[in-house]
């Protein structure tokens, strides 16, 4: 069943001689979860792009971090439609609507860049650092190679025996 | 020419004779040294491009600090591309296939398999780059005895550093086919720190490439890795610069990655010398984490942690510790 699974994934079978295994694949977990294996399998020998593992989970988070914008959307809106609503009823627009909505476009512009002004204060990097007292005093003497730093020289620059054996014992 | 014309110079001279003899014999000998010098030099770059362009199929043993790990290896080139395929025969049934640059590795943990990409370099027996200027900078190779490795005739090779900011090589290579055959590093006390070597090869004249998929386990899951952040770096920081490198290192990349139970990400660099890495990563300490100094050397990797200013430095790669410390320590704080 694995391997008409496979062969269906790779093309490799009609889709009208392949019921059976639709129904198979609906109704069981694990031929459902073989399916998606395949193609998992399948797009990384392609090089096809991959989400990560957690990529639902980094959207909803950063969706969470974006701020809620109400107040210009909805002036914006507003503006929008007046216009729209005035050109319908009299086909030309009066001199004060087009000042009016200047303003208001110079209002948003001008309320978005002190926004972005805010955010841009919101995030002080150099505030988290430790000041150079606490550096002198605390200090952590390390004897072992700290496993990340190792992974990630792996990673990036990985040495002939890397590949087949973690090169050196690590602290965890 | 030069030394006929002063051969016969000297000859006309009569009394000068046996100076003029002598005289040439040291400058042949001189030639014959820059002759086999050169000779060595060919014989490691015909490896440095056999390990790519001939198709062959063996079983290496991969061996670094206690451990040991038989790896089956397949490896196709059809005139265009690249194909390797490499199956760890001990143990838990690593596998890592490249086509050209990409690597990917199904490395089984527990119940899962995980899938890792990775770019691929220096991967046996293509350990070379098949340009040898850099390496030619910074060591000096000569020709040793020849020898049996995995029932093929072997020319020895020497690859010493010129200084003490690397380690040493010796490469067995096959005198029929050029392919390297067999690699070993000797730290400064000339112990050996890693080693690899084919105990069977043959060449296949087989373009197929129907082995050259993962052998699927349906009982376990198939997960990629978690996403690896690392993004290419151009900038230049205005928090550190790096004064003298050491030695015929040079820069080959820089980039931003994300550190496992670091909360800030950190700059990552990497150095070479032709033969051997470096990493170096440097990052704003920060609050409420003790700071970190330390070195450490475990098998064939140093590594060397530092602080300057406000920022955490640690750089750690398969060279001596004189190596890393100079890396790190050429991290200036800019204030």
């Amino acid at each position: 069943m694995n391997e008409q699974i496979s062969a269906l994934a790779d093309n490799e079978i009609a889709l009208e001689d392949a019921e059976h295994l639709m129904s198979g694949l609906q109704s069981s977990g694990p031929l459902a979860e073989a399916w998606s294996q395949y193609h998992l399998i399948g797009d990384v020998m392609r090089g096809t792009q991959v989400l990560s593992p957690s990529f639902k989970q980094n959207l909803m988070a950063k969706l969470d971090l974006e701020p809620t914008v109400l107040a210009p959307n909805a002036s914006l809106l507003k503006v929008v439609k007046t216009k729209a609503s005035s050109v319908e009823a009299h086909g030309k627009i009066p001199a004060t609507w087009s000042i009016a909505a200047s303003f208001a476009g110079i209002m948003v512009v001008g309320w978005m860049v002190l926004q972005m002004q805010v955010s841009d204060s919101l995030t002080p990097v150099i505030a988290e650092v430790a000041t150079p007292q606490t550096a002198a005093t605390n200090v952590a003497a390390v004897q072992a190679i700290p496993a990340e730093y190792l992974m990630a020289h792996q990673a990036s620059a990985p040495s002939a025996s890397s590949y087949y054996i973690q090169s050196a014992s690590y602290s965890e | 020419m030069l030394i006929f014309a002063i051969v016969s110079f000297i000859d006309s001279h009569m009394k000068f004779k046996r100076f003029g003899l002598i005289l040439l014999l040291a400058m042949t000998a001189l030639n014959v040294r820059a002759a086999t010098d050169e000779n060595a030099w060919q014989v490691l770059q015909k490896a440095a491009v056999a390990a790519h362009a001939l198709s062959y199929e063996g079983i290496f043993v991969c061996q670094s600090g206690q451990q040991s790990k038989p790896v089956q290896i397949r490896h196709l080139f059809n005139g265009q591309f690249e194909f390797s395929r490499n199956v760890v025969l001990d143990g838990s049934p690593k596998e890592v296939l490249s086509q050209g640059a990409d690597v990917v590795i199904y490395n089984p943990k527990n119940e899962k398999i995980v899938i890792e990409k990775r770019r691929g370099q220096n991967m046996f027996p293509a350990i070379l780059p098949t340009d040898l200027d850099a390496i030619k900078a910074s060591y000096v190779l000569r020709m040793g005895d020849t020898e049996r490795v995995a029932d093929r005739q072997a020319q020895i090779l020497f690859l010493d550093g010129k200084d003490k900011l690397r380690y040493s090589y010796k490469f067995w290579v096959d005198i029929e086919y050029g392919l390297l055959l067999k690699s070993v590093m000797y730290n400064h006390q000339n112990e050996m720190i890693e080693s690899i070597a084919f105990n069977q090869l043959g060449l296949i004249n087989n373009a197929n490439l129907d082995w050259f998929k993962p052998k699927i386990d349906s009982k376990k899951n198939y997960v990629m890795e978690d996403e690896v952040n690392a993004v290419a770096d151009n900038h230049v920081s205005p928090h550190w610069k790096l004064k003298e490198l050491p030695l015929g290192y040079f820069k080959v990349d820089q980039m931003i990655r994300t550190v496992r139970g670091k909360s800030l990400p950190v700059s990552h660099l990497i150095f070479s010398d032709g033969l051997a890495s470096i990493s170096l990563f440097i990052e704003p300490m920060e609050n409420g984490v003790k700071p970190r100094l330390g070195r450490a050397v475990v098998g064939n990797t140093s590594f060397h942690s530092a602080v300057v200013g406000y920022l955490q430095i640690t750089a750690l790669g398969e060279v001596p510790e004189a190596a890393v410390a100079q890396i790190a320590n050429s991290v200036v704080f800019i204030k």
